[in-house]
């Protein structure tokens, strides 16, 4: 690697030392306690796939460059350069990781390996040697973002149609104004994905909960922050947010996926307005009686697997339980479960990366979990949970159908 | 020359390792101070206590190592209570602290077992790193700071037990160590007759000899855990 390089390498280490960044760098004690909290080292147990060992490659080259044992006794803490292997070792870390952040559950000093990993993503786009879906999908958000208005016209012509969907299933006579857009003042705004699902199915609960809504015309989803790019993130985020400051909403409420909603929630600091996942507004309507579910409507075994970023990082444990709870006849929870449940190997972008064997091997852990609840049913509150979740049925040939909870409150709404 | 070499462990060298931790830990915490906050939170869910009492139940009951690993819980209560009392011990070492005779005692509450107990979880905890997985993971700091406080650990315990053989001439009396320390304490340093008289002079210095090496590596090292432990749980709660 050129001096050029490594210069550049290490003022981007150094740009990224904030202060939990010299907590993590500084204080592990390799106890080895996070080793096997893993999902990705319990499908395939490899030591490159322990979080304390994920961790260590970027403490190696931090320790070379910003601690004077890194250059006087580089053995003492196995100090290394950047070279072009330790690259690829960073690359593993960083792109094999969900961001689940279950090894911080699990470590007792409550290091949050992904947040040092945002180190090892940072020095990849440097190096260009980020996985190129990631970058073109975040390249798009945000291209999006700088021309919207040549977006708007061709977004509402789709809207159009699936306002006719949503009229369909609330049984209504005109399907005008079902789901409104641009609407000034709305109490709130409503960010979905680019799957008509996203949209159709929220569509269909606010208007029986009769809630003063709004759709963006953004998506949700933060490629940016897969990607491990700073400044995509913040302006893929700040497209929503100055949508929700001009049109002067009083809540932005998030579809069902994780990191969409825990970015603006827990990560951005302080926002005008207040920021509401899918799964807790729906649950808010059900406590205040305007939107009624017909109980007990399913039958079958019903299990819920916990989004990492909606459970664990963001605190949205009982909702969904409870609306379960009143939907299902038989509901059964996963073991482990709530904050020590495991990741199911789709977060972090992962499930948009052509490298579904990897998938199916980590999601083992899942795959396990779901077989011992003997449920039919797997519901879930994540768009990429979903998608992974049915990679791991396929590849395990699991006799599961994976369900939204979003979609299956809409589907038994006592209109 | 051996003498000096003695008198330097014994007096300038404590001086420079009680100054290198101290000034390490500022250097540490500035170094912090002055590096940018997040703009959110970090937190991880739930948050069963409220703060501050569920920052110190997290970082002194350690409820993450009981679920994960109980073995290793027992070694790292028994470890790190036996250290507070090693604390508490040599301070009696300077002066005698009316507060620590509620268990009436005359120096180290917990008297020789503090020793063994540090001397047993210290090599608990190194002999595990022999075992795999944890081998694997660990790189020579690990190895290296877990036998110099075994070292520091064993010959210090050896003074503690040596009292009790009195009559073979091993025994150094508390007052000549606390004439050592105090005078230490109040910089007009002074090496005890009996102290460098006694047969165990070089049990001594060797002991101190790893106790500067400990509290000189402390800053730099992992052991800084110990300081940082309060805020990386704070962040995790925040």
């Amino acid at each position: 690697m050129d001096k050029a390089k490594e210069v550049q390498f290490i003022n981007t280490i150094k740009k990224r030392l904030n202060k939990p960044m010299r907590y993590y760098l500084d204080l592990c004690t390799r106890c080895g306690l996070c080793y096997d909290t893993c999902h990705v080292y319990y499908g395939i147990p490899k030591k490159e796939f322990s979080p304390v060992n994920r961790a260590e490659t970027v403490r190696k080259v931090f320790k070379k460059y910003f601690r004077p044992s890194g250059s006087l006794l580089p053995y003492w803490g196995d100090a290394e350069k950047f070279s072009d292997r330790v690259m690829d070792e960073l690359c593993e870390a960083a792109f094999s990781c969900t961001g689940c952040r279950r090894c911080m559950v699990y470590c007792p000093f409550g290091i949050d390996t992904p947040h040092v990993l945002s180190i090892a993503k940072t020095l990849l786009l440097e190096n260009e040697t980020t996985p190129e879906e990631l970058v073109m999908l975040a390249d798009a958000a945000v291209e999006k973002g700088k021309s919207i208005q040549d977006f708007k016209e061709g977004y509402r012509e789709v809207v159009r149609d699936l306002e006719e969907e949503v009229r369909k299933r609330l049984g209504r006579g005109s399907a005008e104004g079902l789901i409104p857009m641009e609407k000034k003042n709305a109490d709130v705004l409503f960010v979905g994905l680019s799957g008509a699902h996203s949209i159709v199915h929220p569509a269909v609960v606010f208007n029986a909960a009769g809630e003063n809504w709004t759709l963006s015309y953004f998506e949700a989803v933060n490629f940016g922050a897969f990607a491990g790019d700073p400044e995509k993130t913040r302006f893929i985020a700040d497209r929503v947010i100055n949508e929700a400051r001009e049109l002067g909403v009083k809540e932005v409420v998030i579809v069902e996926c994780g990191t969409a909603y825990r970015i603006p929630k827990y990560m951005l600091g302080p926002l005008p307005f207040k920021v509401t996942s899918i799964v807790e507004k729906i649950h808010q309507y059900v406590k205040e009686g305007k939107l009624k579910i017909n109980e007990k409507a399913i039958i079958e075994a019903v299990t819920y697997h916990d989004p990492c970023q909606l459970g664990r990082n963001a605190g949205v444990f009982e909702e969904p339980r409870e609306l379960l709870g009143m939907l299902c006849g038989d509901y059964r929870e996963m073991s482990p479960t709530r904050e020590y449940n495991w990741c199911c190997g789709g977060g972090g972008g992962l499930v948009a990366l052509d490298n579904e064997e990897f998938r199916i091997k980590s999601g083992k852990a899942k795959k396990d979990q779901i077989d011992r609840t003997g449920a039919k049913i797997v519901v879930t509150a994540c768009e990429n949970c979903v998608l992974q979740l049915n990679t791991i049925r396929d590849g395990y040939g699991l006799d599961i159908e994976v369900r939204s909870l979003t979609e299956l409150v809409a589907e038994n709404l006592s209109l | 020359m051996w003498d000096k070499v003695y008198y330097f462990v014994m007096v300038p060298m404590v001086y420079i390792a009680f100054g290198t931790f101290a000034l390490g830990i500022i250097l540490k915490l500035l170094k912090v101070l002055f590096s940018p906050s997040i703009k959110g939170s970090l937190g991880a869910f739930p948050r069963k206590a409220p703060m501050p009492a569920g920052i110190l139940y997290e970082v002194f009951a350690m409820p993450a190592v009981f679920k994960k690993d109980k073995v290793l819980w027992i070694f790292l209560m028994a470890y790190h209570a036996a250290f507070g009392l090693l604390v508490l011990g040599h301070l009696e070492l300077i002066r005698e602290f009316r507060f620590l005779q509620i268990v009436p005692h005359e120096v180290f509450l917990g008297a020789g077992w503090v020793g063994i107990v540090l001397t047993i979880s210290v090599l608990y905890f190194l002999l595990r790193r022999f075992r795999s997985p944890y081998r694997e993971i660990s790189v020579p700091e690990d190895y290296l700071l877990l036998l110099l406080l075994f070292l520091t650990f064993v010959f210090g315990s050896h003074m503690h037990l040596a009292a009790r053989y009195g009559i073979a001439g091993f025994d150094i009396p508390l007052d000549d160590y606390r004439a050592y320390l105090s005078s230490m304490v109040n910089f007009k340093p002074e090496l005890p007759a009996m102290i460098t008289a006694s047969p165990h002079y070089v049990i001594i210095m060797l002991h101190i000899l790893f106790a500067n090496l400990f509290l000189m590596l402390f800053p730099f090292s992992k052991m800084i855990h110990s300081v940082f432990v309060f805020f990386t749980i704070a962040v995790k709660r925040k």
